[in-house]
């Protein structure tokens, strides 16, 4: 890698890399999946193949305002406007293929894991359906309880060997056992500098740049098996310690005044808005709940351990571990607020955030504020309404601190 | 009142008063009461325990309590369980089961701990992939967690053999009523949406036991009389259930009889039947691995649509009637699918979305009647 | 002399104090952000003080239209307002109930009268002063006069459409199948009050409980609510301005740190 290039100019690099490579390899006839965010990577990699993933996508289209016309096609096929808009905008661009903010091929097959979600079953189910593909699940059961339950693990690993089935059977190809024991290897490791990189943000002040998060996410969900993304990572990790050494905080014109959490997924069709309030008001978005949901780690060659890591992120987890991780992230994090989007696409993070929003509160009393939203349906927002409560948080968060200022 | 006026009225009584029903059957047999979620709870083994499985399929109660949790566009059936768990409704029950199969359920799991802790809980998840060997294994293994918490609660071990007595009582309800809904075109003015409704509801607050002799009761009288001539509109009604009085009224009024169902609340509790080898845990679990057609388990198939068209073919249905409950994205997701399929079928289909509270259905009535001008 | 100015969707209001915090001049005029409102209301409290533009030592301005609104010093959300306003008022008050034209907030203050946390409506206008815009609107009467409607109901009706536009479509049907307009009126409130509970169960109702805004002044609002929530509900006085009160004391407050 050249030294003098940016992690950030790689990433853009990399991600329009990824996006070209899967419409090149359809063209010249090798297979394509399409894969939900968090699935095991590690045995479509192992077998060489190619995937793209419509969250992915679908949050691109969002984030350059493309999306309404695929969200339109899925209504007038009668899909919801209730249901998730990720699985809305990329039914509609299945229907329609074309995109001016960017293409992606269609899939031979689908693979689909359910630790996001049960809607990615459903949405998956009417893709597989629809286009006469075969699809590969590997079913997750919910953890109501804190830890993911043996019976689950032993369900969840066999699931793998069925799926290597399904995949040999699809490609017709050999499942290499040595091939997959070197992509768990890199995988983890990736998730590991993930993990290194995003914990960086600790630093006062935060060497994060607002919503980069959400940027370099898209490297975790579409490259967690391969030796770049590692190697990105690492990049990332470095500049970010060098800016931490220099005592450089996020924004070269104004200092980091106050440290938020994001709950939730960003409401693409608003990020430059949305960002720019929090910047008028000096506050520096540092981490989320979900970035974290890429930290698979586990020992390569233990599938069981594999399992358990795919069982274990918080979407998957009970509300203790929820409102546990995210009072846990306040600590580490030195943060000064909350902010909690509800999302209308996604009912699993939104029918326990008030309650979550509330044992926080409690147990951490830091400041916190819950908006209205969407992912990529831009109807759901209202710029007025965020405004007036993140300025409200601010107002909060600043009373605080001058409280505890006059109190010393 | 004749004998069939009786046994009606006695069912529907039971059914527009779900906790004086229960209350009343505990006294009858002595039993505990646990309340069963939405769906495919294992009913068996409750029994099995010599409890009372007693159907939660949310109710009339006004929203207040349940904002502490969910948002508005929450699913009624699950605002309202909430709202009735909050305020004390399902206090005299030994436990409740929430089984995980959509996200809504998921949440309802985590937040009844906290918003209900008087009700102690059972949470279950079903397995989707539950065809192959390592998902009917895994149930199995839910199974018997969750008969241990039953065996708690009952003060007694469950044997094989109270599980194969429970099975062939469940077994022959589910036959008994797979017959019932089979004669509704026959008596349709006897058994008119409403009725068959109220009829078929009032199995979730009775002792299954008991509730089969009384639909066997029904059935005898029923063919003592002369068929009546079905001069109205039959259709097939599917989604997660088919309330509210307002909107079976409205059914009643335009003559509209519903010949077979494919309703989540009805038909699908028993239109399987468990498998006859195998121990008493795997015949439950293969009920569910058989079990297709419904939004909630998965199927790369999507049978859902073919299901609907044999329905109709079968039962010579003039169309179907979809029952959408608002905000719930598993039956949302299967609609454009089947929506599809009856079209290219050329099968007339009418879309109500509705919620469980709803006390002006004025555009829904409209709705049913132009469907039923249309159909004439 | 600071003034304190609240712009909201459908009035505007401004407040001047002195530097021992009495109000010299208040007053309300019926337009909102955007238009000659804040103007006319600015003037009007400057007339009833007695005194001009030039002794104004700090201005905040608040409301939805503080945004848009360029000639204070400062602006702050309603929310900090309201609760700074409302704890001037009655300093017993550890709860703050505003119903807004496009928002329902419920404020929970700390023994300094500080806000400790707050919740708002979801997007949608179910339970704001929108909703009872629109009632009214149907009942073919003014918002002023809602209240003294509802309080000759005869019988209970429920408006179960939580949403503006399915409410207006079930209210237009339930008056056309004979439903009195007094009772309509008396749902309206109750609807509103059950939304506003709702929000308010989230983060707890800890007397004392104090109503500000527009809204407090339809006693059947506050009645319903009292009842939906079980607490006792006191009205602050002249509760419409009560947001600009709070952004005159953070103007007073403001320019005493200044100096
Ligand atoms: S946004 Fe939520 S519902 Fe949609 S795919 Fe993601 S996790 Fe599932
Ligand atoms: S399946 Fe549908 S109706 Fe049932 S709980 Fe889930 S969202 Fe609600």
């Amino acid at each position: 890698m050249d030294k003098n290039i940016s992690s950030k100019q790689i990433l853009n690099d990399m991600i329009s890399r990824h996006y070209k490579e899967a419409l090149e390899a359809k063209k010249s006839g090798e297979r394509v999946a399409w894969a939900t965010s968090i699935v095991p990577q590690e045995l479509l990699e192992t077998m060489d193949i190619k995937v793209v993933y419509p969250e992915n996508h679908a949050a691109v289209l969002g984030a350059r305002k493309d999306a309404p016309a695929f969200l339109r096609n899925a209504e007038n096929n009668g899909y919801s406007n209730d249901l998730c808009s990720y699985a809305r905008v990329n039914i509609g661009y299945a229907n329609l293929k074309e995109s001016a903010a960017g293409n992606i091929p269609m899939p031979d097959f689908i693979f689909c894991c359910n630790n996001i979600c049960n809607t990615v079953i459903k949405w998956y189910e009417n893709l597989a359906r629809e286009m006469r593909i075969p699809m590969i699940l590997i079913d997750t059961p919910f953890n109501h309880t804190f830890d993911v339950p043996g019976h689950s693990v032993k369900y969840i690993r066999e699931q793998f060997n069925h799926a290597i089935g399904q995949l040999e059977q699809i490609t017709g190809k050999k499942f290499d056992h040595d091939r997959f024991k070197e992509v768990m290897k890199i995988s983890a490791e990736t998730a590991r500098w993930w993990k290194k990189a995003t914990a960086l943000a600790a630093a006062q002040p935060s060497p994060f740049n607002g919503f980069d998060l959400f940027n370099y996410m898209a490297v975790i969900v579409c490259m967690r098996g391969k030796q770049e993304g590692l190697d990105l990572f690492k990049l990332w990790a470095e500049e970010l310690q060098g800016k931490i050494d220099r005592g450089e905080g996020p924004w070269k014109d104004q200092p980091e005044k106050y440290r938020v959490m994001w709950d939730g997924i960003a409401c693409w069709p608003h990020l430059a808005d949305t960002s720019k309030i929090l910047r008028k008001n000096g506050i520096n978005l540092i981490t989320s709940t979900y970035p974290d949901s890429w930290t698979i780690v586990y020992d390569s060659d233990d599938l069981d351990a594999m399992a358990r890591a795919y069982s274990s992120n918080y979407a998957n987890r009970n509300l203790a571990y929820g409102a546990g991780n995210i009072v846990q992230i306040v600590k580490d994090f030195s943060l000064d607020g909350i902010i909690y989007h509800s999302n209308r696409s996604c009912k699993l993070m939104d029918f326990r955030q008030y309650e979550v929003q509330r044992q926080v509160q409690e147990q951490t009393g830091v400041a916190s504020v819950i908006f209205d939203g969407d992912q990529t349906d831009p109807g759901a927002f209202s710029l007025a309404q965020y405004e007036t409560r993140i300025q409200a948080l601010m107002e909060m968060m600043e009373q605080r601190r001058n409280e505890r200022l006059s109190r010393r | 009142m004749n004998r069939i006026e009786k046994i009606i009225s006695a069912l529907e009584e039971t059914a527009n008063h779900p906790a004086k029903a229960v209350k009343a059957s505990m006294k009858e047999t002595g039993k505990k009461a646990v309340g069963c979620f939405p769906y495919y709870t294992p009913d068996e083994i409750i029994y099995a325990a010599g409890l009372l499985p007693v159907g939660l399929w949310g109710g009339q109660t006004d929203i207040k309590l349940a904002d502490k949790y969910l948002q508005s566009f929450c699913c009624s059936i699950m605002r309202i369980n909430v709202e009735q768990g909050m305020k004390g409704m399902y206090d005299f029950l030994s436990a409740v089961i929430i089984p995980a199969y959509c996200d809504t359920l998921k949440c309802i799991c985590d937040n009844w701990h906290v918003a209900v802790p008087q009700t102690y809980l059972i949470p279950m998840v079903y397995p989707q992939h539950r065809k192959i060997a390592a998902g009917v294994a895994y149930l199995i293994d839910e199974y018997k967690r969750v008969q241990k918490e039953l065996e708690t609660i009952a003060g007694k071990k469950i044997t094989e053999k109270d599980l194969e007595d429970s099975i062939a009582l469940y077994e022959d309800y589910r036959e008994t009523m797979r017959h019932f809904t089979a004669i509704v075109s026959r008596y349709s003015k006897t058994l008119n949406a409403k009725t068959r409704h109220l009829i078929i509801k009032a199995a979730y607050f009775m002792d299954k036991r008991l509730y089969a002799i009384k639909i066997k009761e029904l059935m005898e009288e029923l063919k003592r009389l002369p068929e009546e001539k079905l001069d109205g509109i039959k259709v097939v009604v599917t989604g997660i259930l088919a309330e509210t009085d307002a909107l079976l009224d409205a059914f009643v009024q335009n003559k509209i009889v519903f010949v077979a169902d494919d309703l989540a609340h009805e038909s699908r509790q028993f239109r399987t039947s468990v498998r006859s080898e195998g121990t008493a845990l795997e015949r439950l679990a293969y009920r569910i691995a058989d079990h297709d057609g419904c939004s909630l388990l998965y199927d790369e198939e999507k049978k859902h649509g073919q299901l609907l068209i044999d329905l109709v073919r079968e039962n010579h249905a003039d169309g179907v009637v979809v029952c959408m409950m608002k905000f719930c994205n598993p039956e949302e997701f299967d609609y454009p699918i089947y929506k599809k399929e009856l079209e290219v079928a050329g099968i007339p289909m009418l879309y109500l979305e509705i919620e469980q509270k709803m006390d002006s259905a004025e555009q829904i009535r409209t709705r049913i009647q132009s469907f039923a001008e249309m159909i004439k | 002399m600071f003034l304190g100015i609240d712009i909201g969707s459908s009035s505007s209001k401004a407040v001047i104090i002195n530097a021992q915090l009495k109000i010299l001049g208040k007053a309300v005029f019926n337009t909102g952000a955007g238009t000659q409102g804040p103007e006319k209301a600015v003037g009007a409290a400057f007339r009833e003080a007695g005194i001009s533009g030039e002794k104004i030592k700090f201005s905040v301005v608040t409301g939805y239209g503080r945004m848009t609104y360029d000639k204070a010093d400062k602006q702050i959300t309603e929310i900090t307002c309201h609760a700074r306003g409302a704890a001037h008022m009655i300093p017993s008050a550890r709860t703050v109930i505003d119903i807004g034209g496009q928002d329902a907030k419920v404020i929970r203050l700390d023994k300094d009268g500080k806000v400790e946390n707050f919740v708002m409506n979801e997007k949608c206008a179910a339970g704001t002063g929108r909703f009872l815009e629109v009632m009214a609107r149907i009942l073919d009467c003014s918002i002023g006069n809602l209240s003294s409607l509802s309080e000759n109901a005869s019988e209970e009706i429920i408006i179960s459409n939580t949403c503006t536009v399915f409410a207006e479509s079930e209210v237009i049907s339930q008056l056309s199948s004979g439903a009195k307009r007094e009772n309509v009126a008396q749902g309206a409130h109750k609807a509103v009050a059950k939304r506003v509970a709702g929000l308010g169960s989230r983060i707890g109702l800890a007397p004392d409980v104090v109503m500000t805004g527009g809204v407090a002044l339809n006693k059947g609002v506050v009645a319903a609510l009292e009842k939906e929530t079980g607490q006792k509900i006191t009205v602050v006085e002249n509760p419409q301005i009560i947001g600009a009160i709070g952004a005159a004391l953070y103007a007073w407050e403001t320019a005493s740190k200044l100096s």
